[in-house]
C-alpha cells in the first residue's frame, strides 16, 4: 500500500513537472532549462525481453558503450551522460508506459524506440513535450512523422528498398530478380514496394514475386519452387533474419550456386540464426551502412571495445545506437549545452557526423543521408561486397 | 507438368505432417470427447526434448526417439491428471478453456526455459533427396507418409481389436454405462492421453526434421491447421484425420502455387467452412445420432 501511495505521489509530481515543462516551452522555448542538472539523462525504449530482445539489447549495449566512452573523455560540456532503457517487449502500448517511466526518471533526451511500431507510439507520446528524440533503429517510413523534434540514425524503409534496387543496377548484379517478402509486415512490405518502384525506373525486371505471412512462415516449399523455376540470379529478400533462416534452410541445394539472396538490415544476425550450419547463409548479400569488418579505424575501435564489453560482435542495431549517442553529444554541444527539444531539433540539419555507420547529415523531415554498402556471406564469414568488387575491378 | 508434380509433392509433405498431428487430436476427441488444444504445444515440448537429448545430453538418435516419446506421454498424462481430470463432470466449455490455458502455460514455460530464440532440431536421420525426372522428392517426405500410414493402421487395429481398445470405445459411447460394465473410465482416459501425446512425439520428430527451427510458439499454428484437418476428415475418425491432413496440405500448396501465396490460408479455411456447411460431420465422420 505504501508503495502504491508513493507511486501516486510520483505520478502527481510528474504531471506537475510535465505541465511546468510545457509552459516553459510555450513561453518562447528559451532553452537551457537544465543548467542546474549535473548529468544528461538519455532514455530509450525497446524490447529487452521476449521475441525481439536481441534487437533491444544490441541497441542498449551500443548506447551504453558510447556513453561510457564519452563520460571517460570528459562528458558533454562537462556533464556526464546517464543511459536508461525501459523494456517494452516490442509492444507499442507498453512503449508509451515506458516513455512515461523515463519521464518520471527525469529523461533529458530520448533515444526513441527500437522497433518501428513502438517508435511511432513513443514519437506520438512525446509530441507535446519539449523532448528531442534521437531515434536509433525505427525504420518504418512514417514512424517519426508528426513530431518535428524526432530525427533518426537508421535508413527509412523505402529508402532501403530504393537503395537496394540502385545497388543491383550499379553493381550490374542482375537485370531480372525474384522477390520473397512478408506481406503482413510493414518493414518487409515497405521495402518491397519501394524496391519495385525503383526497379521500374532502373530497368530491372521483377520476374517473380512470392509472399508469406507470419502464420505461414514455416513452409516455403512452393515459394522456393517458384523462385527456382523463374531462373533468376538474384532473389531480393527484404525480411527478418528468423524467417530468412527458415527460407534459406529449405532453399539449400535447390538454387543454382551463383544465385544471390539480397536483403536489407532485417537480415542482421542471420549467422546466429543458422548456427548449426553456417553454409546455409552462403551467398546472402546484406545491404547495410555498418560492416563490422570494415577497414575504417573508427569502426575497428568500436568493434574492439564492444567485443571487450559484451563478448559479441556488434550488429547494425548496436552501431546505430552508438552513433545516436554521439549525435546527441554533437547536437547538445552545437546548441550550447541546451537539452531543450526545440533547440536540439533546430541544430540537427546543420550537423555533419562521421559515425561508425557512415557520414551522416539530416534533412528537416528527420531522415538521414548516408551511403549503403553490402556484406557477402560465405562459409559463415561476412566480407564487404563493395570492397571486394572494387578490388576485382581495379 | 513438373511444376504440378513438385507442388503435389510439397503438398504431400506438408499434409503428412498435418495428418500426423491430426491423429493425436482425433484420438483424444474420439475417446474423451474433448478438444485438447494443448496438443500442438505438446509437440513443441517433444521437439525441445529432442534438442536437449541430442545437443546437451549427446544421446544417439534412437535413444532420442524413445526419450521424446516418453517425455510427451508423461506430459500428456500429467496434463490430464492436473488440468482435465478435476473437470470430468464440468461443462465441455470449461474443459475447452482449460485446454487453451494449458497451451499458454506450456508456451510460456518453454519461453522461460529456452528463451525466444529459435533452436535447430538435430538431424536424427540422414535421408537423401531423390530426383525423378526433374522432380525433387525429399526422403523425409516419404518417411513421414509411411510412418503416418503405419501409425494410423496400428491405432485402428488397437482400437478395433484389443481389449483396451474396446474399453476406449465403450468410454466414448457412454461413460456411465462403461463404469457400470466394470471399465475403469479414469484409467482408460489417462491411457488415451498417453497414446495421443506419444503421437505428438512422432509429430515433433518429423516436424523438426522437415522444418528444422523450433520456437516456443512452434506448436500453435500447425496445431490449429491439424485441428482443421481433423474436422475436415471427420473428427473422431482416425482414417479421416489422415485423409483430412493430406487433403489440407494439398489444397494449401496448390492454392499457394496456382492462386496466390497471400490467399492460401483464406482458401484453406474457406474449404473448411464449405465442408461444415455441406457435410457437418466431415469427410469420414459418423453421422451424429440424437440420443433420447
Amino acid at each position: 500500500m505504501k508503495k502504491r501511495a508513493f507511486a501516486m505521489l510520483m505520478a502527481v509530481v510528474m504531471a506537475f513537472s510535465l505541465m511546468a515543462c510545457g509552459n516553459e516551452a510555450d513561453n518562447g522555448g528559451s532553452g537551457g532549462t537544465d543548467d542546474a542538472a549535473e548529468t544528461i539523462k538519455l532514455g530509450g525504449v525497446g524490447p529487452l525481453t521476449g521475441g525481439y530482445a536481441n534487437y533491444g539489447l544490441s541497441v542498449q549495449h551500443g548506447a551504453e558503450l558510447a556513453a561510457k566512452e564519452i563520460n571517460a573523455a570528459g562528458g558533454v560540456n562537462g556533464k556526464q551522460l546517464e543511459v536508461s532503457f525501459q523494456d517494452s517487449q516490442g509492444d507499442p502500448e507498453s512503449a508509451v508506459a515506458s516513455y512515461g517511466k523515463l519521464m518520471d526518471w527525469g529523461m533529458n533526451v530520448c533515444l526513441g524506440g527500437v522497433l518501428s511500431g513502438e517508435t511511432a507510439s513513443v514519437v506520438t507520446a512525446a509530441k507535446a513535450d519539449d523532448m528531442f528524440i534521437m531515434e536509433t533503429t525505427g525504420s518504418a517510413d512514417k514512424c517519426i512523422d508528426g513530431n518535428g523534434k524526432a530525427f533518426r540514425i537508421c535508413f527509412y524503409d523505402s529508402y532501403q528498398g530504393t537503395a537496394a534496387a540502385d545497388y543491383l543496377k550499379d553493381n550490374a548484379l542482375a537485370d531480372e530478380v525474384g522477390v520473397l517478402y512478408q506481406s503482413d509486415n510493414d518493414y518487409s512490405a515497405g521495402l518491397y514496394s519501394a524496391f519495385v518502384a525503383e526497379c521500374e525506373k532502373a530497368g530491372v525486371t521483377v520476374k517473380e514475386a512470392q509472399t508469406f505471412t507470419a502464420a505461414t512462415a514455416t513452409d516455403f516449399s512452393t515459394q522456393v519452387n517458384a523462385l527456382v523455376n523463374s531462373g533468376v540470379k538474384v532473389v531480393f529478400i527484404p525480411i527478418y533474419a528468423e524467417e530468412a533462416s527458415t527460407f534459406l534452410t529449405q532453399a539449400k541445394g535447390k538454387f543454382a550456386e551463383d544465385v544471390y539472396f539480397f536483403g536489407g538490415d532485417g537480415l542482421d544476425g542471420i549467422l546466429g540464426k543458422v548456427s548449426q550450419d553456417v553454409s546455409i547463409a552462403d551467398n546472402v548479400l546484406m545491404m547495410t551502412p555498418f560492416a563490422a569488418d570494415s577497414a575504417d579505424p573508427k569502426v575497428q575501435a568500436f568493434v574492439k571495445a564492444y567485443e571487450e564489453s559484451y563478448g559479441a560482435t556488434p550488429d547494425q542495431f548496436a552501431a546505430d545506437a552508438y552513433d545516436a549517442v554521439y549525435t546527441v553529444k554533437a547536437a547538445v554541444e552545437t546548441a550550447g549545452g541546451s537539452t531543450s527539444g526545440a533547440d536540439l531539433a533546430a541544430v540537427m540539419t546543420s550537423l555533419t557526423l562521421e559515425g561508425v555507420t557512415g557520414t551522416m547529415t539530416w534533412n528537416a523531415d528527420g531522415n538521414t543521408n548516408k551511403a549503403a554498402s553490402a556484406i557477402l556471406y560465405k562459409n559463415g564469414v561476412g566480407t564487404l561486397f563493395g570492397q571486394e568488387s572494387a578490388g576485382a575491378a581495379a | 507438368m513438373t511444376n504440378l508434380i513438385q507442388t503435389l509433392i510439397s503438398g504431400l509433405s506438408l499434409g503428412s505432417i498435418y495428418a500426423l498431428i491430426a491423429l493425436g487430436y482425433t484420438m483424444v476427441y474420439g475417446i474423451a470427447k474433448m478438444l485438447n488444444f494443448a496438443h500442438g504445444d505438446v509437440i513443441m515440448v517433444g521437439a525441445y526434448s529432442g534438442i536437449v537429448a541430442v545437443a546437451q545430453l549427446g544421446l544417439s538418435p534412437w535413444v532420442t526417439v524413445i526419450v521424446s516419446i516418453a517425455v510427451c506421454a508423461v506430459l500428456g498424462v500429467v496434463i490430464e491428471f492436473c488440468a482435465y481430470k478435476p473437470l470430468r463432470q464440468a461443462a465441455p466449455l470449461s474443459v475447452l478453456i482449460t485446454a487453451i490455458g494449458v497451451s499458454y502455460l506450456l508456451q510460456n514455460a518453454a519461453l522461460l526455459l529456452f528463451g525466444s530464440q529459435q533452436m535447430a532440431y538435430p538431424k536424427l536421420l540422414k535421408l537423401p533427396i531423390f530426383t525423378v525426372g526433374g522432380v525433387q522428392i525429399d526422403g523425409i517426405t516419404l518417411l513421414t507418409l509411411a510412418v503416418t500410414a503405419a501409425l494410423m493402421a496400428a491405432l485402428t487395429l488397437f482400437i478395433d481389436r484389443t481389449k483396451l481398445g474396446k474399453a476406449m470405445r465403450a468410454v466414448s459411447e457412454d461413460k456411465d454405462a462403461a463404469t457400470l460394465m466394470g471399465i475403469n473410465v479414469d484409467r482408460t482416459i489417462t491411457l488415451t492421453f498417453a497414446i495421443g501425446s506419444a503421437l505428438a512425439a512422432f509429430a515433433s520428430m518429423f516436424y523438426g526434421m522437415t522444418y528444422v527451427y523450433i520456437k516456443p510458439t512452434t506448436g500453435a499454428m500447425p496445431g490449429i491447421k491439424a485441428f482443421t484437418a481433423a474436422v475436415f476428415g471427420g473428427i473422431g475418425s482416425i482414417p479421416g484425420a489422415m485423409l483430412g491432413g493430406i487433403l489440407l496440405g494439398l489444397i494449401e500448396q496448390m492454392s499457394k502455387t496456382y492462386i496466390s501465396t497471400l490467399w492460401a490460408d483464406a482458401i484453406v479455411f474457406a474449404v473448411l467452412v464449405v465442408m461444415l456447411v455441406v457435410k457437418p460431420t466431415g469427410l469420414l465422420g459418423k453421422p451424429m445420432q440424437e440420443k433420447v
